[in-house]
């Protein structure tokens, strides 16, 4: 018989699993809240740069044809008694889980923001928070840009400095940047959060004269005049606030209630990627525990993973990830790392920048698995050198 | 009404790169209320000086920081939100 497998999320990784299963073994369904696929790394450039790529196709086209597709939300997740229940009101059984509901947005956590995000859009939430926010940019005539991530957790760690980098690209185009002050506040002790690519960064930042304030914890912003103030009381008074909203996981109620950390996301194994505790539940993505970036890249790596344990094959996920880093001005660099060998920083370069963009085009493909060969090569030839653990 | 009690939260960071830790020091601090103690555990050894300018600018000190066969335990009274 074949085995039923109950993918929740049609996201990056609960697709590409999808798509990787074979249909004589498997009876694989995906259960996704949504019947459309955003391209999340779009929303940089439709938010920074106003571009109208078409970031959303319709998630049933990017599935093979065996793969069942419901649409509806999942509710409560018993992984005792191997249910998935729904907002539609239906009870789903599988002999194998996989949870790939990945995370959003949750501005209620900081007062103030949910307003900031309704007036001026955000790039993290949706197409139309990204189109909201560059209109702002669009008629931003000068003064002050105070940008960066909320809280520690991110979708994308190297988005905020992208952001940053951009809207100084904007500005110097435009013949703005001398009337503007840019300001960029982190929670970290160092504009990147990963010291080795910090190297890369902080010179960049302090060349393009924006002003950084780190271990700025946000704790509230004003709407009305825009002031952002941190747990420690520092101020930051800006005229247009970019803020990368907190993050959370879906909804969801897990049985056993333990199956989530103090964050919202679900326990799993680094290596095996199953979820703590459970023999038949897997999780991939930005969903999981992972200490690893939130990275579609790493959601991929990790679907292939668990396709090949459910194939049969000792398989282990080694922590990789591979993100690029827009450095503005048509340059790029590439953050890359695994659970053994810390973060190297690359040479910023126009190539990295091409290959950043073709992979915007190579995205939907990617989908299907029709790139793997190229991308096994591609990531083998990538490998960073394991150090000494923990030399980051 | 009564003060909820201080609480002791473990922060188990250990096999966590740059920058595990200090992503979960700063998850734990907002979650966190004066009086409170954070003790973080992790095995990347730029927890260290990390956790020092962490300390120097939110305020609040560190009780201890210890390292012994690789782990460093660093405990973190909350004194100021
Ligand atoms: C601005 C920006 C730039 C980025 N740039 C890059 C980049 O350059 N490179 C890179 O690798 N990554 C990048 N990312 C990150 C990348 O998009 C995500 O990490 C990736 O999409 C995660 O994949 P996932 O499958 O875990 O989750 P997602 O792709 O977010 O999918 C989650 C799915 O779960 C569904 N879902 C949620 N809750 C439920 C529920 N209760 N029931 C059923 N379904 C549910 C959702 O509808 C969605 O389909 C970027 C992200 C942003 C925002």
């Amino acid at each position: 018989m074949r085995q039923r497998v109950l993918i929740l999320g049609g996201g990056s990784g609960g697709t590409i699993l999808a798509n990787s299963l074979d249909p004589r073994r498997f009876d694989v369904t995906v259960l996704s809240e949504s019947d459309q696929h955003l391209f999340q790394p779009g929303l940089l450039y439709a938010a920074f740069q106003g571009s109208r790529a078409r970031l959303v196709r319709d998630e049933r086209r990017l599935l093979a044809r065996h793969v069942h597709f419901v649409v509806d939300t999942a509710t409560v997740v018993d992984l005792e008694q191997q249910w998935v229940e729904t907002a539609g009101g239906e009870r789903m059984r599988y002999d194998a889980l996989v949870v790939g509901t990945g995370i959003r947005t949750d501005p209620g956590q900081i007062p103030g923001l949910a307003e900031i995000g309704a007036r001026v859009g955000d790039y993290h939430s949706s197409v139309a928070r990204a189109r909201t926010l560059w209109e702002h940019l669009d008629g931003f005539r000068g003064g002050t840009i105070a940008l960066g991530q909320a809280t520690a957790i991110c979708k994308c760690p190297p988005s905020p400095i992208e952001g940053i980098l951009l809207a100084d690209e904007l500005l110097r185009r435009r013949g703005l940047r001398e009337q503007s002050r840019l300001v960029f506040f982190t929670p970290y002790p160092r504009p990147y959060p990963a010291e080795p690519m910090n190297r890369i960064v902080e010179p960049i930042l302090e060349a393009r004269g924006i002003e950084v304030h780190t271990f700025f914890d946000l704790d509230r912003i004003d709407p009305e005049g825009a002031t952002l103030t941190s747990i420690e009381g520092e101020t930051i008074d800006c005229d247009l606030p970019i803020v990368v909203p907190p993050f959370v996981g879906a909804p969801i109620t897990y049985v056993p209630g333990d199956t989530l950390d103090e964050n919202g996301f679900v326990r799993t194994d680094q290596r095996t990627l199953r979820v703590l505790g459970s023999d038949t539940a897997f999780a991939i993505g930005d969903a999981t525990s992972l200490p690893t970036s939130k990275s579609g890249v790493g959601a991929h790596l990790e679907a292939k993973v668990v396709a090949r344990t459910l194939s049969g094959h000792q398989a282990n996920f080694g922590g990789r990830t591979h993100c690029p880093l827009d450095l503005a001005g048509g340059r790029a660099t590439f953050v890359a790392g695994s659970y053994d060998a810390p973060v190297v920083p690359a040479p910023p370069s126009r190539l990295k920048h091409l290959m950043k963009m073709a992979f915007a085009r190579l995205y939907w493909l990617s989908l299907r698995g029709v790139l793997d060969p190229a991308f096994d090569v591609y990531f083998r030839l990538t490998e960073p050198p394991v150090t000494a653990p923990g030399a980051g | 009404m009564s003060t909820p009690a201080v609480q002791h939260t473990l922060v188990d960071s250990r096999g966590s790169s740059c920058p595990g830790p200090i992503t979960d020091l700063s998850m734990a601090y907002r979650r966190s209320k004066v009086g409170d103690v954070i003790e973080l555990w992790a095995t990347d050894p730029g927890v260290t000086s990390d956790a020092r300018a962490w300390s120097d600018r939110t305020g609040n000190p560190i009780l201890s920081l210890e390292e012994s066969d690789g782990k460093i335990v660093v405990v973190i009274e909350i004194q100021r939100r």
